[in-house]
């Protein structure tokens, strides 16, 4: 059986990616809301995932605010098809 | 949420409620197209009484104001739109673009037909007055179609409607008088811009 991707078998880092698969781009505010987590893990999350290259992480400014704009790579988008698929012979669906 | 491992089910749990979560219908802010919608209205109104008061045709570079006006203002309204949201869904993206390609080439249209009138001595404002009445419809009917938003399609099918009349006028030599045509052109863009603007303003709300 394929082994799951250790990358995104932990709580947090799936929720991104999850949320990052079904919408185009996000930003910070918006991921720490659905995933109801704290902005210090939640940032060290997104470092991980960004450093594997699973997802792209921009910084700049809307307006006087400093915003920080995540969206998903196509490795990433490649590494959660693949663990989804894991998942279901796993779970023999 | 914390980080922490997971069992195979708890993983499924946390993709569907991912999902679920992020699964709103995004209709977008009907703000920027009710702008667009009473900027339009009150040029046209204002070029209108200007014309049959005085019968001067220079208020005609009035319409010149509807570009200067509503391009910037809707940069900032956009903005402020994406910074409430959050997030831009994959619809967001393309009906986004598919209204820069209609700015894009209303502009290239606006010089296009400046350089006729300076350098050619030609007037052909008509072709631009066709190409947004077609087009701005056109593209908001799939705006509506890609949103799944009933009020954008009806309103762009009656302004579009308008847009293929003042089409067959237009090549077919007959004068578009403003006292008919005026009416039906700010009727066109009340039920295109104006009405389903409110409408999704109202929509998004309540979401």
């Amino acid at each position: 059986m394929k082994e799951l991707n250790p990358l995104l078998h932990s709580q947090l880092r799936l929720a991104i990616m999850s949320i990052l698969m079904n919408v185009a781009e996000a930003d910070f505010v918006y991921l720490k809301e659905k995933t109801e987590s704290t902005a210090g893990n939640l940032s060290v999350q997104l470092d991980k995932l960004s450093s594997a290259g699973y997802i792209s992480v921009e910084k700049g400014m809307s307006g006087r605010r400093p915003r920080t704009a995540c969206s998903i790579t196509p490795e990433g988008r490649m590494a959660f098809e693949e663990y989804v698929e894991a998942l279901r012979t796993y779970l023999n669906l | 949420m914390e980080e922490r491992k997971l069992t195979e089910k708890e993983s499924l749990e946390v993709i569907t409620s991912m999902i679920a979560r992020t699964k709103v219908r995004y209709l977008g802010n009907g703000k920027i197209l009710s702008m667009w919608g009473y900027l339009v209205v009150f040029v046209a109104l204002l070029v209108w009484i200007l014309l049959a008061s005085t019968r001067q045709n220079v208020w005609n570079w009035l319409w010149f104001a509807i570009p200067v006006v509503g391009f910037p203002v809707t940069m900032i309204m956009a903005r402020q739109e994406h910074h409430e949201k959050g997030a831009v869904t994959y619809s967001d993206r393309i009906t986004s673009r598919l209204w820069t390609i209609f700015g894009i080439s209303e502009i290239v249209l606006t010089l296009v037909c400046l350089g006729f009138a300076i350098f050619g001595d030609v007037n052909c404002w008509a072709a631009m007055l066709v190409y947004s009445i077609v087009l701005a419809p056109a593209t908001e009917i799939a705006q509506g179609l890609i949103i799944n938003e009933k009020s954008l399609i009806v309103g762009g099918a009656v302004g579009l409607a308008v847009g293929l009349v003042t089409l067959c006028c237009v090549v077919g030599g007959i004068p578009l008088v403003a006292v008919w045509y005026m009416p039906l052109f700010i009727l066109a863009f009340v039920s295109m811009m104006i009405v389903p603007g409110h409408i999704l303003t109202y929509k998004a709300k309540k979401q």
